[in-house]
């Protein structure tokens, strides 16, 4: 028990009030009897004695109560204040012990202490909110930040960020992939320390000087994975900063952000549609000068004999001929891609048409003194397709054949049904296909460059084909190649095709 | 002695319009079928002037022109050309590259075809290969081009 405690009870306030009271009491007594005792008059002064005595220590006790109590009460008080800071809850206690002190400094000292007390944990709680809700904010902060810096980072295309001091501060790693930056490369480095495309950077640096919100396009080029070089669009903008909306000033940008987007695919195709086109009017041109060229010789009246006149009505109407047939199939190609022609599907034999389209192809072959060798099988091959549809894309591949074989080649179209599959192929011994150009074949008008000299063409027939077969049968069109040893390419025709048809 | 003028086409069909107009007018005219062809005749029978097409298998208009100016005796030859790429080709390679007189579009007409080489052919001396490299070097493209008619 410590002191505080002991005194603190009733009964050691009682007991050091009785001691203080018997010390009063003796003093007294031992003055009295200095004093006083010799007399005779000691009985009654005994009694007198007896009663100051007895009175003192009475009221020395009461005294000693009363002070001690107050006393003890503040230093209680204090002792529950102190407990209630460090508990950090209310002591209702201490309050009611405080209020219930007598008037005076004391109490009004620990009230005014106890208020501010109270007020200072009241700000200690909303500090704590307070705390606590920046903490869940910062937290969400960084998540956000996080997911923001996640789909920067997975953007495909490449993005840079550059402050209002023309220096880098952000590259995804689409760009540094692009620009070969190391991902270890100080942040806030200059430009063109990074990036090796002086126009870039032009667009760049042009658009952070411009005055406010700007944006700037612009197509550059770069190197690609291999040595050719890739187009891409640039779109640089500027970063507004926060709260200069109204301000007088001019309003000062924070620095720009450039997304690249690779256009190199999309120029290929501008290109060679350019190159279909030039190569589809090139191909109209010449009947057309033929016609032209004879009308004129008969209107200047050059052919004198009715044979000669005969002669040049034939070359014109073959060549008018001729111009209406490119224009029926590209006409055809047309419509077949887009989608217009309806699709008729009906059992047929493969072997019989396989049959006409070689009649329709003799004569090319022939002409070239290419051997056609038919090699179709004995089966009855039923197969559900249209006709027409069908016999283009056999016909494309056997007139290809003939093409892109040299004088005195041979073709052959096989016939077969293996397991549940239907399948028709030609083989040619012409000059064959590297394997990139055997995927590139069938890319709308592309052409194998080295091979352009051997026939005209407009880079359709084997991309129809393709679509003849696999969007419109469910089909498969594949090709086996070899540079110099000749191709052959197979069209696979599925069993529900084939099982309709019996 | 009728003039000679060598027709170079892969269509049968515009050389033997062109090879009718030139010669009813007088000229020794033959036909070649491609690059490597005309070539040949050009060696052979030294036409006095070539009137090719552009794209041809085997060897093209541009290839042909390439072996006739890097040839010292056929480097003098007059080139009239007769394509349907007409507009596409550029005038910096026809006619300063290589020394084309003239580009004529296909459709052509073989009046006006007929028309430059009786413009052309007077201006320039008879061909005669061996006295070839006594003559002025840019004498001939300069004073055909301000003779021609614009094409």
């Amino acid at each position: 028990m410590d002191r505080l405690s002991f005194i603190e009870g009733r009964k050691g306030r009682w007991l050091l009030g009785a001691v203080i009271a018997a010390s009063v009491c003796w003093l007294c007594l031992w003055v009295a009897g200095v004093f006083f005792l010799s007399d005779a008059s000691r009985p009654l002064r005994a009694r007198i004695s007896i009663i100051l005595f007895t009175l003192a220590i009475g009221g020395g006790a009461l005294l000693t109560e009363n002070l001690a109590q107050q006393h003890f009460r503040l230093l209680h008080a204090f002792n529950a204040i102190a407990q209630h800071i460090n508990d950090a809850s209310p002591s209702l206690d201490a309050i009611s012990d405080v209020q219930s002190m007598p008037e005076g400094a004391s109490r009004d000292l620990a009230l005014g202490m106890i208020e501010n007390i109270q007020q200072l944990q009241l700000s200690c709680s909303t500090l704590e909110n307070a705390r606590s809700a920046a903490e869940v904010r910062a937290r969400r902060n960084k998540a956000k930040y996080e997911h923001l810096d996640a789909i920067l980072n997975s953007l495909p295309e490449p993005l840079l960020v550059i402050d209002q001091f023309d220096e880098l501060v952000h590259a995804n790693p689409a760009a540094r992939k692009l620009f070969a930056i190391p991902v270890s490369a100080a942040e806030k480095q200059k430009l063109s320390q990074q990036i090796g495309c002086p126009k870039l950077i032009d667009i760049l640096v042009e658009t952070g000087r411009r005055r406010g919100a700007a944006q700037r396009t612009g197509e550059i080029e770069l190197p690609g994975d291999g040595q050719e070089l890739r187009a891409f669009s640039v779109t640089a903008r500027t970063l507004p900063s926060k709260g200069d909306a109204h301000s007088d000033h001019k309003p000062v940008h924070q620095g720009v952000v450039a997304v690249l987007r690779d256009i190199s695919s999309s120029k290929a195709a501008q290109k060679r549609n350019a190159e279909f086109v030039s190569a589809v009017s090139h191909e109209m041109k010449t009947p057309l000068a033929g016609i032209k060229a004879y009308v004129e010789l008969l209107i200047d009246g050059d052919a004198e004999d009715a044979q000669t006149r005969e002669e040049f009505l034939i070359v014109i109407e073959s060549q008018a001929n001729r111009l209406q047939r490119l224009i029926d199939n590209l006409l055809n190609i047309a419509r077949i891609e887009a989608g217009v022609v309806q699709v008729s599907k009906q059992p047929l034999s493969l072997n019989e048409l396989l049959d006409e389209t070689l009649n329709v192809v003799r004569p090319a072959a022939e002409a070239k003194q290419i051997t056609l060798h038919c090699d179709l099988s004995n089966l009855y091959l039923g197969v559900l397709a249209d006709r027409d549809m069908l016999m283009q894309a056999a016909i494309n591949l056997l007139s290809n054949a003939i093409k892109y074989t040299a004088p005195g080649g041979r073709v052959t179209l096989r016939s077969r049904m293996d397991d549940d599959r239907i399948s028709f192929s030609v083989e040619d011994s012409g000059v064959g296909l590297s394997p990139e150009d055997q995927v590139k074949v069938f890319e709308k008008f592309y052409r194998v460059t080295k091979d352009r000299e051997m026939a005209a063409g407009t880079g359709l027939g084997l991309p129809l084909a393709l679509h003849i077969v696999e969007d419109v049968h469910g089909g498969q069109l594949t090709v086996q190649s070899a540079l110099g040893k000749g191709s052959t390419f197979t069209i696979h025709l599925p069993a529900s095709a084939q099982l309709q048809l019996a | 002695m009728a003039r000679r003028v060598l027709l170079c086409d892969d269509e049968i069909h515009i050389c033997r319009a062109a090879e009718f107009k030139i010669s009813r007018a007088g000229y020794d005219v033959r036909c070649a079928c491609d690059g490597e062809d005309a070539w040949q005749q050009i060696l052979e029978w030294q036409p006095e002037m070539l009137i090719t097409d552009c794209q041809m298998p085997r060897l093209d208009g541009f290839g042909l022109c390439e072996r006739i100016r890097n040839h010292e005796a056929t480097k003098r030859l007059p080139i009239l050309m007769l394509t349907a790429k007409g507009l596409e080709l550029s005038r910096v390679d026809t006619s300063a590259r290589w020394g084309v007189i003239a580009v004529l579009a296909k459709p052509f007409s073989p009046r006006e075809l007929l028309r430059h080489v009786e413009n052309v052919l007077p201006l320039c001396a008879p061909y005669a290969p061996q006295t070839l490299g006594q003559t002025q070097s840019t004498g001939i493209s300069t004073a055909i081009l301000t003779a021609m008619p614009t094409v």
